[in-house]
């Protein structure tokens, strides 16, 4: 069994498979497992306490060395193929090249990436997500700027302000584009039991509020300007939709803009394999579909955490557990039996843990207004340079899907193969043929962009390589 | 240990990401865009936008976000990245 992605969820799936005798290869891009929510600091950097987190860190990551999985680390997954006599063939770059993995059952746990909000300036340097401005807090303990000012919805940007402040920078302004109201009540019994959550977010807001950073619910970005990086930020009250008004808008002067409206799953391999998705906005856009095992449409596909639907860690580990135990039931390591309990005894807290990110989900959820903010001049496709304007002559001029406008300008064309853009181009086409950025109809008729092998870009000599006596590696780089 | 970064030498540690160093010493703008030849730098800061390009130990398309340093490393930034094809030392003019 391989299970593509060492974070919370794959670690769970990997752990629980192995431990059921399971013969497992867990992969993942980066140089230790972890994930995002994982990730740790480097060896080197002398840790001043080891919090709480780091214990649970140190925990999980101790199951999955006693697992007794096997862990290609600094490995990319590039492409799956599906094997004439059952299972699949990933096809791997890792330090020793590039190779292939067999694998009988396949675990997609591949993750979430902040979702990408296009504006006039959001290509300037300074301009980060929230996600990413975590990560260099948490794991690589560098501030990003001085002055920032935070756009976003939800707690992800709440923590990572919190963690800005604590590292002593100067947060100018926090904008959150959900003002719930009363409506929001009715969410109160998804926070049941969610007492750690909690406690973090009381956490947050009295950081936020002893250093007195103005916090504007209802408010977000216009656009950002600056000759070579970022100088100042044009902010304004939301409608309900949150389209700007633009008459009570104001200019704060910032060097760094952190975007946090929530994540996007990673869905590529899934899509390539030819799993079914659904397009769920609230839930990180388009994600697997998956049954009460977390198996895909396809049998011996599973897909587990954030990658399959944005839900946190928690949810990542119970679904990676479930995920797991029914694989090695495929596979028969386990009885009928044996699995149907274990699976059962997962049911109360999945359920819980379901609840809340619905809650979220709903809370802060994206709205029309955030994928209207773009001008002719912005530039959509970053890799390609191609601006809205670009994007909206296409479909002017016939396009219909998101495939076409690919091929008229190249949106979609560039390193980061459509992870960016794709659902800014569906957007785009979408606005220009309806007048709404969010029609969903119209949005799943716009498409997808069709995705091929190598999902990674990936040096042409490295495949030249390839049939010269490499082979499946395993963790210690040895041929086997 | 020490890399250097547009020729000056600069401090870093083991573990440390290429992104990282380069924004500890204050640079934001890591490459000029495609087309327009704007400046990009660190945008989503986990391998997935691609924007945060650099040239290190002369290879270049290396994404400073993912790349851990190395004792000795050249790392040069400011570079059109991906490199147009008129300008790749591989081509002979006509593309």
């Amino acid at each position: 069994m391989a299970v593509v992605g060492a974070g919370p969820a794959g670690m769970a799936a990997a752990v629980a498979a192995a431990r059921a005798g399971v013969d497992v290869t867990v992969v993942d891009g980066y140089g230790r497992p972890g994930g995002q929510y994982f990730r740790q600091l480097p060896e080197s950097f002398e840790a001043v306490e080891r919090t709480a987190h780091g214990r649970r860190a140190d925990a999980v990551l101790g199951d999955l060395v006693a697992s007794g999985a096997r862990v290609l680390t600094s490995t990319t997954v590039w492409g799956a193929f599906p094997e004439s006599e059952g299972g699949w063939q990933l096809a791997l770059y890792g330090p020793g090249g590039v190779g292939v993995l067999h694998a009988q059952a396949l675990i997609l746990a591949t993750g979430a990436y902040d979702r990408p909000v296009p504006f006039p300036g959001w290509t300037l340097p300074g301009v980060m997500t929230a996600g990413g401005v975590q990560l260099l807090l948490k794991s690589q303990r560098v501030l990003p700027g001085r002055r920032l000012l935070l756009a976003g919805a939800g707690p992800l940007q709440w923590a990572v302000a919190a963690g800005l402040v604590r590292a002593g920078a100067e947060v100018v302004a926090l904008l959150e584009g959900a003002a719930p109201g009363l409506r929001a009540l009715r969410h109160l019994p998804a926070l049941w039991g969610q007492w750690q959550r909690l406690a973090e977010g009381w956490g947050y807001w009295r950081t936020l509020a002893a250093a007195r950073v103005p916090l504007k619910p209802g408010w977000g970005l216009v656009e950002v300007h600056g000759r070579e990086q970022v100088e100042e930020a044009v902010i304004a009250p939301l409608d309900a939709a949150w389209h700007p008004v633009r008459a009570r808008q104001m200019t704060v002067a910032a060097d760094t803009v952190v975007i946090g409206y929530g994540l996007v799953s990673a869905v590529e391999l899934a899509r390539l394999l030819g799993c079914v998705l659904d397009y769920r906005p609230a839930e990180g856009g388009y994600v697997p579909r998956r049954d009460a095992h977390m198996q895909t449409s396809l049998p011996g596909v599973y897909a587990v955490g954030d990658g399959a639907g944005i839900g946190g860690a928690e949810l990542a580990q119970i679904e990676g557990r479930i995920a797991g135990i029914a694989a090695a039931l495929r596979l028969g390591r386990l009885s009928e039996r044996a699995a149907q309990a274990a699976i059962r005894e997962e049911q109360g807290s999945l359920a819980r843990e379901q609840r809340f990110a619905r809650m979220l989900g709903a809370l802060f959820g994206p709205r029309t207004g955030l994928f209207e903010l773009a001008d002719d001049t912005t530039v959509v496709c970053r890799c390609e340079d191609v601006t809205l304007g670009e994007i909206r002559r296409a479909v002017a001029g016939g396009a219909t899907d998101v495939n076409e406008v690919k091929g008229l300008t190249r949106a979609g064309m560039g390193n980061c193969q459509g992870r960016i853009c794709g659902d800014l181009v569906a957007h785009a086409i979408v606005l220009e043929r309806t007048g709404r950025a969010d029609d969903q109809g119209a949005l799943l008729a716009a498409g997808r962009l069709t995705v091929r092998p190598p999902i990674h870009p990936l040096l042409l000599e490295l495949l030249a390589g390839w049939g010269e006596g490499v082979a499946a590696r395993s963790g210690d780089g040895a041929a086997g | 240990m020490t890399v250097v970064v547009d020729g000056r030498t600069v401090r870093a540690w083991e573990g440390e990401t290429v992104a990282a160093v380069l924004l500890a010493e204050g640079m934001r703008t890591f490459r000029r865009s495609l087309v327009r030849h704007e400046p990009r730098g660190l945008f989503c800061g986990m391998g997935v936008c691609y924007e945060c390009l650099v040239t290190v130990d002369g290879r270049a398309y290396v994404r400073a976000c993912m790349t851990p340093v190395a004792d000795g490393m050249v790392i040069e930034t400011g570079a059109s990245q991906p490199v147009p094809a008129e300008e790749h030392p591989a081509s002979n003019g006509t593309g």
